[in-house]
């Protein structure tokens, strides 16, 4: 007892309990378990963000040797300063779960996702080899490829692979780039992007374009809204949804899918007989606007007579559910601006549309005079830097690219598509032409992205061997034989050839800022190791010891000064003027190019399916905060998705109030969505600024690769809808698809 | 417990503790109480035996440094004093303890006759390795510490804090909390925790009290003196 | 010292967030994760647990089709002064886990004396406060995108959007060692500001006239958020919508006749 008084004295003489108190109290406050990250140097490294092809100048921020943050790059002229969610979670795909290791070798079936790891060395020999087989075996157009893009050194390799190799199957992505590039060609025959000079238009008119969902180059068209918003510009979206892009318009136009070009014309109509049209440009600088006598003496209607005979304001409004004054209105408004510019191509312009329709929208801007003058559209001439020397084929190769392309690009039907990619699957799956043995893909996960899913995997599963050269676990990737992973854009050197929608040609360089984190490989200098290892012409084709190597002669002296400040801007930064000649045969911009005989107009491309089984349509829907292209979201814009959009793993599909009591669907109720194309489970969400009679989804979801962070959450709309062909241009037109929705 | 209180009690004690006991017989009131006392008393010593020696000597855990550095001897040979290696970036930002690559613009070859100099060399600046230095005045991540605020605004030296370090020719032993984790420099060399430099400790309280003498950041309206966000992240 | 700190003028640290050129993109939101340390999980969808410093959140008028409109609305921590420093949190909080800065008119938030009894997070009236329910997990590798001028937090704390105070701390140091005391406009701005590619945030001073959010806050079109609490909020929002503006307090049925 006096032992323990004496004992407790003590020690509360002593500094034991206080001490021991104090420790104790820091210690509750310690959760070794939570990481902290360690200090260090700080440091900005420029370089340029090839997540979309929007060509943002990028500032990354480290710290010693982490990749800690992506800003926008100060100054930069696409973005200056500004970032969208997906450049600014880079960091999350660099680090993130679903990044590959290194090569892999397929083993057990194709999509059970069971790899053996591989060396480069083996993992280059297999490719070789079984693209070897198809050279002596003299069918060599059986390789396929598929590419994101065909412009740059990399998909400049890939290509030139193909062709000493002896294979015409090149291909590229779909997207409204396609259409645009034809109605540059057709009406003022160039061979060019389209660029949009955003920044000094004053009116924006946008059929159905997501302006500021992703549409062109986004932080750019996000800027250029402020400037309008600053300046007092109008934008007017005219679309059946009440898009973001809707509800930031002045004024939105709900008009009935698939009906803009006949508002285009009806435009037209109203600008003509009001004569409020650029007569200058018109009169000096144009073709086709009258009718004209042709080289067998029949009288061809111009551009004029056909939009005055057939569409009147009542007529326009009969088709499109506009009412006629607003129709007058609009092109009076229109046509009064200073610098008007229509742009065409639905939401962020994944389908490429139809050529008509482009060339309608495209014809009221030449009837305004919005051609290459300031905030109009530009013809940007197409990156020329690539001056390689002409490769020599063999005997192989040569008959080889006298084969005609499997998806019927350039072919008699359709002369004037260079790819009909979206069409691939069904063609292989028909046994139409002949079959592909090995197929490329890089920079792109078609299994995703193009539509009717379900029938590119059933086309992707009859080809003997698939090559993916992805940096990431996707849905293509899932399915190939062998991968080869590239570095990502942040550990890799590039050239970056365009900013897409830019209105001035923009070549830039994307540069390591860290070092690869995997055994990873450029995908350039797989392709060379490739060329190398089958030898003959193909490898004398591929004279560089590496990718830099090539990359840096290719560019020249400008390779010092790319790495030095990013990005350099093309000639022609000034508005080219109307003075300049078109490239046209007859040096002026064409209404109907005598060649070709394609005239802007409006006809209708049906949704697909039976109004009787499928009383509703299905229209897809963009939004920034959900990256519907190659690379998936990033776990930071996953969270960022509203649960009106996504609400644990069941997709909400917007419905007008009005339509959902009429099929007894409540808000929040779980319903199944059925097309011709496939069917899903879905959340119903009541949504009053959706047309009734439509059924809205949001695109990027539904993937069924990544990591739990990404995959298994929602419906990717792809495997809901088919491509529906344009009979005049062969692109995919499909802005929709007859669906059905019963309760469950 | 009241300090007046055990005083009494020992002055009551004293007496009755000073008259031998017998340890025979039936054992007398004050006999009784001569017993109680002594155990008292060990009681006490051993408490504070405990408290003093025993428990600072378990507290801590002692490590060594993986390089016994001179600082002496390299004060003398480099021209910028403690900013030769301990110097600000040009973001504000200071760099602490140098890294590697600082060491190897002199050290990339064994320059002088010290054994740690050549263990140096070997182990770590051949490899490309970094020395795990243990630092001394490591603050606990939610603590935000700007040098420069200090020592270029505050005017204070180096050794306000650190101590004279840089006159030492020896590394001192690391000596780290078992239960808190930290530097003992933190609470300091004093385990009673009275301090006689103002390095001698590193705690919230320390900086506190220096930041109200010198009237720095004193504007949170809820405690009246600096603000969270002054020292904390 | 002393008059030296006398000589700093007191700052009142704010926001303009232009709703008319916001596009709700959501780049802010992510902005902010990604400087912040925020944690993410597999399932974000439940938007009551989900932790973002900075919600956007979508405004509708409630009118049928096709005269429905939408906007949105970001909504980082308000900074409340409420009654000379006393912002509805920091009133309640037991534990003096967050103050009241009158140098710079910001409301901290210390995790590791935050004992999460969320007394904080019912007093404010603008749900910007949010609570670890969890631990922060990064899967293997990620961890490497933390920074490292942010702490990380733990299970059991509240946190809240900080106006990236530590950007300030950042750009106080850079000025010391130039010998300076005051701060550029520039070189002090949040992560959202930096990153909304429409431009649409912007951060400064209240107090500075020379600052852009101190024209910005007199605009005929500024309003903020329940100012009828008495709150006093240090962000404010413009917008040319009628009904935006109304969306942004609550109005009795007269009232909103009469606007």
């Amino acid at each position: 007892m006096a032992f323990g008084i004496g004992g407790a004295v003590g020690t509360a003489l002593s500094p034991l309990p206080w001490k021991l108190t104090d420790d104790l109290s820091i210690w509750t406050q310690n959760w070794p378990w939570t990481p902290v990250p360690p200090h260090g140097e700080v440091t900005q490294v420029d370089s340029v963000c090839t997540l979309c092809p929007g060509g943002c100048g990028i500032s990354v921020r480290k710290v010693e040797d982490r990749v800690v943050k992506i800003e926008g790059m100060p100054g930069h002229p696409v973005n200056d300063g500004g970032i969208c969610l997906l450049g600014a979670s880079g960091a999350q795909l660099l680090y993130g779960p679903s990044r590959i290791e290194g090569p892999l070798k397929r083993v057990g079936r194709r999509g059970d996702g069971r790899w053996q790891p591989v060396s480069w060395k083996a993992a280059v020999a297999e490719v070789a080899g079984k693209l070897g087989v198809l050279r002596s075996g003299g069918e060599p157009h059986t390789l396929g490829c598929l590419l994101r893009s065909d412009r740059g050194t990399v998909p400049g390799l890939f290509s030139r692979l193909l062709t000493v190799f002896g294979s015409p199957n090149l291909m590229r992505m779909p997207s409204i780039q396609d259409t645009y590039e034809l109605t540059l060609y057709q009406m003022q025959g160039a061979l060019a992007l389209p660029g949009f000079d955003v920044d000094n238009t004053d009116f924006l008119l946008s059929f159905g374009s997501g302006y500021i969902q992703g549409w062109g180059s986004p932080v750019h068209m996000f800027r250029a809204h402020s400037r309008w918003r600053n300046r007092g510009g109008r934008v007017v979206q005219v679309e059946p949804r009440l898009s973001i892009s809707a509800a930031k318009a002045d004024d939105w136009l709900a008009i009935k899918p698939g009906t803009e070009a006949a508002l285009a014309m009806g435009l037209s109509h109203v600008i003509i007989t009001e004569s409020l049209y650029d007569r200058d440009f018109i009169e000096n600088r144009c073709r086709g606007f009258e009718s004209w006598v042709d080289a067998e003496g029949r009288i061809q209607p111009g551009f004029k007579q056909r939009v005055l005979n057939t569409y009147t304001p009542a007529k326009v409004s009969e088709i499109t559910g506009i009412a006629a004054a607003d129709v007058v209105r609009l092109a009076r408004d229109f046509a009064k601006a200073a610098r008007p510019l229509a742009i065409c191509g639905r939401g962020r312009g994944r389908v490429p549309g139809d050529l008509g329709a482009f060339m309608a929208v495209h014809a009221l801007n030449a009837l305004c005079g919005s051609i290459q003058r300031a905030g109009g559209v530009w013809a940007v001439p197409e990156p020329d830097y690539i001056n390689w020397f002409q490769p020599e084929m063999d005997k192989v190769a040569a008959t080889g690219m006298q084969q005609s392309r499997l998806d019927g690009a350039g072919g008699p039907q359709y002369p004037l598509a260079r790819y009909l990619t979206s069409y691939l699957a069904e063609i292989i799956n028909a046994g139409k032409g002949y079959p592909l043995k090995a197929l490329l893909v890089a920079g792109d996960n078609p299994a995703y992205t193009l539509p009717a899913g379900g029938n590119v995997r059933k086309a992707l599963d009859s080809i003997p061997f698939i090559v993916s050269f992805s940096s990431f676990m996707d849905e293509t990737t899932r399915m190939a034989d062998l991968v080869l992973p590239n570095h990502i854009y942040l550990e890799r050197l590039e050239d970056v050839p365009l900013a897409q929608g830019f209105s001035r040609p923009l070549v830039q360089l994307c540069k390591p800022v860290t070092a690869p984190q995997f055994n990873t490989r450029h995908s350039g200098d797989v392709v060379i190791d490739i060329a190398r290892a089958l030898g003959g012409s193909v490898a004398t084709a591929f004279p560089w010891k590496s990718y830099a190597d090539c990359l840096k002669e290719t560019l020249g002296g400008n390779f010092q000064k790319l790495m030095r400040q990013v990005y350099m801007v093309g000639r022609g930064t000034g508005a080219p003027g109307h003075n300049a000649a078109f490239e046209t045969a007859s040096g002026k911009f064409e209404f109907t190019n005598p060649e070709f005989k394609i005239r802007p107009d409006y006809e209708p491309i049906e949704a697909e399916g039976d109004a009787a089984s499928f009383p509703l349509v299905l229209v897809p829907y963009d939004s920034m905060r959900l990256a519907s292209g190659f690379v998936a979201d990033s776990p930071f814009m996953v969270k960022a998705v509203d649960d009106t959009v996504l609400k644990g793993r069941d997709i909400l599909v917007e419905i007008n109030p009005q339509t959902a009591r009429k099929y007894g669907l409540a808000d929040g109720a779980i319903a199944l969505l059925r097309t011709p194309r496939g069917k899903a489970r879905v959340k119903i969400y009541h949504f009053e600024g959706l047309m009734p009679g439509l059924v809205a989804m949001p695109t990027g979801l539904g993937h069924s690769a990544y990591d739990e962070y990404i995959g298994g959450k929602g419906v990717n709309f792809n495997r809901l809808i088919g491509p529906v062909q344009d009979p005049v241009s062969g692109l995919d037109a499909a802005w929709g698809i007859r669906a059905k929705l019963t309760r469950v | 417990m009241s300090t007046a209180d055990e005083k009494s009690r020992k002055a009551a004690a004293q007496p009755s503790g000073s008259i031998p006991t017998a340890e025979e017989g039936p054992a007398p009131a004050d006999t009784a109480g001569g017993k109680v006392m002594a155990f008292f008393f060990i009681g006490l010593a051993a408490s504070l035996f405990v408290g003093w020696i025993v428990f600072p000597k378990l507290l801590y855990s002692q490590k060594k440094q993986p390089i016994d550095f001179n600082h002496a001897m390299h004060v003398q040979e480099v021209d910028n004093g403690c900013e030769s290696c301990h110097f600000f970036r040009p973001d504000g930002t200071f760099t602490g303890i140098p890294k590697l690559d600082k060491c190897l613009e002199c050290h990339e070859e064994v320059q002088g006759d010290s054994a740690e100099e050549s263990r140096f060399v070997n182990q770590y600046a051949q490899k490309g390795k970094e020395v795990p230095w243990l630092v001394y005045a490591k603050q606990p991540a939610c603590v935000f510490f700007s040098h420069v605020a200090h020592v270029r605004m505050g005017k204070m030296d180096c050794a306000a804090c650190h101590g004279n370090i840089g006159e030492s020719q020896h590394t001192r032993v690391y000596e780290q909390n078992r239960i808190s984790g930290y530097s003992r420099d933190i609470w300091g060399r004093n385990i009673s925790g009275f301090k006689r430099h103002t390095w001698d400790s590193m705690k919230m309280a320390d900086c506190a009290a220096c930041h109200k003498r010198a009237g720095v950041h004193q504007t949170s309206v809820q405690t009246g003196k600096g603000a969270c966000f002054v020292c904390h992240k | 010292m002393e008059a030296v700190n006398r000589r700093n003028r007191a700052k009142k640290y704010g926001m303009v967030i232009d709703l008319d050129k916001c596009t709700g993109c959501g780049s802010c939101t992510v902005a902010c994760m990604a400087e912040n340390n925020i944690p993410f999980r597999k399932d974000e969808s439940d938007k009551l647990l989900s932790i973002a410093w900075l919600h956007v959140y979508k405004l509708t008028n409630g009118k049928p089709f096709p005269h429905t409109d939408v906007c949105y609305l970001p909504r980082p921590c308000m900074h409340c002064e409420g009654h000379h420093g006393h912002s509805p949190c920091v009133s309640v909080c037991p534990a003096t886990a967050t103050d009241y800065d009158e140098e710079t008119g910001i409301v901290s938030q210390i995790y590791t004396r935050c004992f999460g009894c969320r007394y904080c997070m019912a007093a404010c009236p603008y749900h910007v406060r949010l609570f670890n329910w969890w631990d922060p997990v990064w899967p293997d590798g990620m961890e490497k995108m933390l920074n490292p001028d942010v702490s990380v937090r733990m299970r059991g704390v509240v946190e809240k959007c900080s106006f990236c105070y530590h950007r300030h701390q950042r750009a106080m140091e850079k000025a010391y060692l130039e010998g300076r005391r005051e701060l550029e406009e520039h070189e002090y701005q949040t992560a959202c500001t930096q990153a909304c590619p429409a431009g649409a945030i912007t951060f400064g001073d209240l107090n500075n006239p020379k600052h852009a959010v101190y024209r910005l806050k007199k605009s005929p079109r500024a309003f903020r958020l329940l100012e009828r609490l008495g709150t006093r909020p240090k962000v404010y929002y413009l917008s040319s919508r009628e009904w935006v503006r109304q969306a942004g307090d609550n109005h009795l049925q007269q009232e909103k006749q009469k606007i």
